[in-house]
C-alpha cells in the first residue's frame, strides 16, 4: 500500500515554520515561531488561553499573511506575493476549525462533501453523499446528515467540521481543539480516532488541545507557546524536565502561586 | 473470466476524482442496460476514501435495481478498505434541488479587504464567471435565482409605496406652478422625465441599499465572523465566486426592473394627479408623455440602475468580507453598508447628470 506512514527521511516534512512573526494591527502575537513537523507524526501545540495557537495555525494553512517567516507545506514554500495559492493541491491539507467553521447554508452532508465538490463538480452525487455518510460514521455523527449546521450542538458541529477535515484524505490535519466541549466519551473516540487515522493512512496532524488526557493519549511531540515565542519543544517525557511554566501547565497549576496574596490592597480597617 | 456479453471495467492504480467521474458514468450505462457491472481491479492498489464512498453508491444503485456490482482481482489492502463500508445507506432522502459550484479559477484572494483588491477580485471573478470560463458549467445558477428572488421581492412593495407617494407630491407641486402659466399639461413631461432618469433610480437605489446592501454585508460579516469564508479557503476555493458573485448577478437584473418599476408607478400616480386636480384626461397625459420622453432617457435609467447596483454589491462586499471581531462587528458593518452605499450613490448620481447633461 503508497499510504504507510512516509519516514522521516524520504521527501520533504509536511509542515515547517522558520522564525514565523504575526499579529493584528500593531500587536504581535506570535514573535519568530519555528516548528517542524516530520510525516507521521501528532504534533500538539499547548499554550495558555489567547496565547496565538490559532493564529499559528492560520498562518500555516495559509490564511494568515505572516509579518516575517517562511512557511512551508509538503517543501513547497507558501508564496504570499499571490496571495494565498488556491489550487487543488491544498486539498492535500485538511483544517478543523475551532468552532467548527460549517457553511450556515448547506447542510452537513454537503458541508461534508464540499472540499471535493468544489474541485470535482461531476462527481457523481451519490458517491459524494455515500463519502460523506463515510465520513460522519467516523466521528460517530451518523443521522445527522441531513441536519442544518444551525440546528447542531457545539460538540456536534466541531465533529462534523472534522468529517469535512477529512473529506479529501488530507495528507496534513490540523485540528484546533479537537475535543473541546465534548463528553470524556465522545473525546476519548476522538482521540482514538486520530490514532487510528495516522496509524492506516499515515496522516500527519498539527492538533491545539487543552485537554490533558488527550495529550497523554496522542502526542508524538509538543510544542509550547507563551507570550508569542516557542518555549518548549520536544516529547512530553522531556517536558517533566522542561521550563517551569510547562510543568505548572501539564500539572494543572496556576504559574508561580503565591504572588497573588501578595498583590492587594492593605484597607485600612477599624473595628 | 467474463461471459461474452459482459464488458469489464478496468480500475487503474488510484481513484482518482477523475477516475470516479468516468466510471461513474459508464457504469452508469451498463447499468442503464440492464447488465451487471464487471471491475477489474488488478491494477487498484490505493483505495482512498473518495473510491471506497463510490464503490459503496454504485453496489447499492447495482443492488437496487436488481443488478450485480463484481469486483476482479482485488488486491488485499483495497480490500481491507472495502471492508469499511457502511452497511446501511445514510438516512433520509437526497436534497432535491442541485446546487452548482464552479471549479476554482485560480485566483488569488488577499487577505486585508482593500477597496482596490475587492475591485480587482470582483472584477477577476466576473471575468471568469462570463468571457473566461473553461469549463462548460454555469456557475451557481440556482444560487443566483434564490437571490434575485430573495433580494428582489422583498423591495418591491415598497418601492411601489414610495414611488407612488413621491410622484403624487412631484405632480401636485409642479402642476400648481405650472398652472399659474396655463402649462399645466407640461406636467406629463415633467414627472415622466423626472421619474425616469432621477427620482426612479435614486429612490431604488437607496431602498435597495438599505434593504438588499445591508443582508448582503450581514450575511457576508456573519460568516467571515463564524469562519466560514476562512473554510471555503481552506479548501481552496475562492470565497468570491461562491459568494459574492450571485449576489453580483441578482441585483445586476433586479435593480433596473425594480427601477423600471419605480418610474411606471410614479408617471402613473402623476396620471391620476393630472385627472383629479388639473382636469388632464389620461390620453391626453400619454400623449403629452409620449412626446418629451424621449428614447435616451431611459437608456440612462439603465445605465444608472446598473452602476447603482454595482455600487451596492462592491460596498457591502467590502465591508462585509472587511469585517473584523466578534458578532457586534455585524451589526455595525452593516449599519455602515448602508451609510456608505447612500453616500456613493448620490454622489455617483451627482456626477452622472453632469456627464448627461453635459
Ligand atoms: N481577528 C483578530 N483581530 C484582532 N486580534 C485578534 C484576532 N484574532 C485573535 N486576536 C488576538 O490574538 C490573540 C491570539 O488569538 P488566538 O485565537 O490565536 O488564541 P488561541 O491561543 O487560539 O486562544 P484559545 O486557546 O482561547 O483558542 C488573542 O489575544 C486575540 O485577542
Ligand atoms: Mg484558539
Amino acid at each position: 500500500m503508497t499510504t504507510t506512514p512516509n519516514s522521516p527521511a524520504t521527501g520533504a516534512p509536511p509542515l515547517r515554520i522558520r522564525g514565523l512573526r504575526a499579529g493584528y494591527g500593531t500587536r504581535v502575537i506570535l514573535d519568530g515561531v519555528d516548528l517542524y513537523v516530520p510525516a507521521g507524526e501528532i504534533h500538539v501545540v499547548l499554550g495558555g488561553s489567547g496565547c496565538g495557537k490559532s493564529t499559528l495555525l492560520r498562518a500555516a494553512t495559509g490564511l494568515e499573511r505572516p509579518w516575517a517567516g517562511s512557511v512551508e507545506l509538503f517543501g513547497e514554500p507558501l508564496d504570499w506575493t499571490q496571495g494565498r495559492p488556491a489550487d487543488e493541491s491544498f486539498l492535500k491539507i485538511g483544517v478543523l476549525f475551532q468552532g467548527g467553521a460549517m457553511i450556515s447554508s448547506l447542510n452537513v452532508e454537503e458541508n461534508v462533501a464540499l472540499p471535493l465538490r468544489i474541485h470535482y463538480p461531476d462527481l457523481p452525487r451519490a458517491a459524494l453523499r455515500e463519502l460523506a455518510h463515510l465520513k460522519l460514521q467516523q466521528v460517530s455523527l451518523d443521522g445527522a446528515g441531513l441536519k442544518m449546521p444551525g440546528e447542531l450542538s457545539g460538540g456536534m458541529r466541531k465533529r462534523a467540521g472534522l468529517a469535512r477535515a477529512l473529506a479529501a484524505d488530507p495528507a496534513l490535519l490540523f485540528c484546533d481543539e479537537p475535543s473541546a466541549g465534548l463528553d470524556p466519551v465522545t473525546s476519548r473516540g476522538l482521540d482514538d480516532l486520530l490514532l487510528e487515522l495516522r496509524e492506516t493512512l499515515g496522516i500527519t496532524m498539527v492538533v491545539v488541545t487543552h485537554e490533558l488526557d488527550s495529550i497523554r493519549a496522542i502526542a508524538d511531540r509538543i510544542t509550547f507557546l507563551s507570550t508569542g515565542k516557542v518555549i518548549f519543544e520536544g516529547t512530553l517525557e522531556e517536558a517533566a524536565s522542561g521550563p517551569e511554566e510547562v510543568r505548572d501547565f501539564l500539572n494543572r497549576q496556576p504559574s508561580s502561586p503565591g504572588t497573588a496574596s501578595a498583590d492587594v490592597i492593605a484597607f485600612h480597617l477599624e473595628s | 473470466m467474463s461471459a461474452p456479453s459482459t464488458t469489464l471495467l478496468t480500475v487503474p492504480a488510484a481513484m482518482t476524482p477523475a477516475v470516479v467521474t468516468d466510471l461513474s458514468k459508464r457504469a452508469g450505462e451498463i447499468l442503464r442496460g440492464g447488465g451487471d457491472v464487471h471491475l477489474d481491479c488488478a491494477a487498484l492498489v490505493r483505495l482512498d476514501s473518495l473510491g471506497l464512498a463510490f464503490l459503496t453508491s454504485l453496489h447499492r444503485q447495482a443492488e437496487a435495481g436488481g443488478h450485480k456490482l463484481v469486483l476482479h482481482a482485488l488486491q488485499e489492502a483495497p480490500a481491507a478498505v472495502l471492508a469499511k463500508a457502511p452497511a446501511h445507506p445514510a438516512e433520509g432522502e437526497e436534497t432535491p434541488v442541485p446546487k452548482l459550484f464552479e471549479a476554482v479559477g485560480g485566483g488569488a484572494y488577499a487577505l486585508a479587504l482593500e477597496w482596490k483588491d475587492v475591485a480587482l477580485l470582483l472584477s477577476e471573478s466576473l471575468y471568469h464567471s462570463t468571457l473566461g470560463w473553461r469549463k462548460p458549467k454555469t456557475l451557481l445558477r440556482g444560487e443566483a435565482v434564490t437571490q434575485m428572488i430573495r433580494l428582489g421581492s422583498t423591495a418591491i412593495s415598497i418601492v411601489l409605496l414610495l414611488s407612488t407617494l413621491i410622484g403624487f407630491t412631484l405632480a401636485l407641486q409642479s402642476g400648481l406652478q405650472l398652472e399659474k402659466y396655463g402649462a399645466a399639461i407640461f406636467l406629463a413631461d415633467g414627472i415622466g422625465i423626472s421619474m425616469i432618469t432621477e427620482i426612479g433610480p435614486l429612490m431604488t437605489a437607496v431602498i435597495l441599499a438599505g434593504r438588499s446592501g445591508s443582508a448582503i454585508t450581514a450575511e457576508l460579516a456573519t460568516m467571515t465572523v463564524q469562519e466560514e469564508v476562512s473554510a471555503l479557503r481552506a479548501m481552496a476555493a475562492n470565497p468570491f465566486q461562491f459568494l459574492v458573485i450571485p449576489r453580483f448577478w441578482a441585483l445586476t437584473v433586479t435593480q433596473p426592473l425594480l427601477t423600471v418599476a419605480s418610474a411606471l408607478s410614479g408617471i402613473f400616480s402623476g396620471m391620476v394627479v393630472a385627472l383629479l386636480f388639473f382636469n388632464i384626461a389620461p390620453q391626453a397625459f400619454l400623449n403629452q408623455l409620449q412626446g418629451g420622453v424621449e428614447i435616451k432617457y431611459v437608456f440612462q435609467m439603465l445605465v444608472k440602475s446598473v452602476t447603482f447596483a454595482w455600487l451596492i454589491v462592491f460596498i457591502a462586499t467590502v465591508k462585509g468580507l472587511g469585517v473584523r471581531g466578534g458578532a457586534d462587528a455585524v451589526g455595525r458593518a452593516a449599519t455602515d453598508c448602508v451609510v456608505t452605499c447612500i453616500f456613493a450613490i448620490v454622489l455617483a448620481d451627482a456626477l452622472f447628470s453632469f456627464f448627461f447633461y453635459l
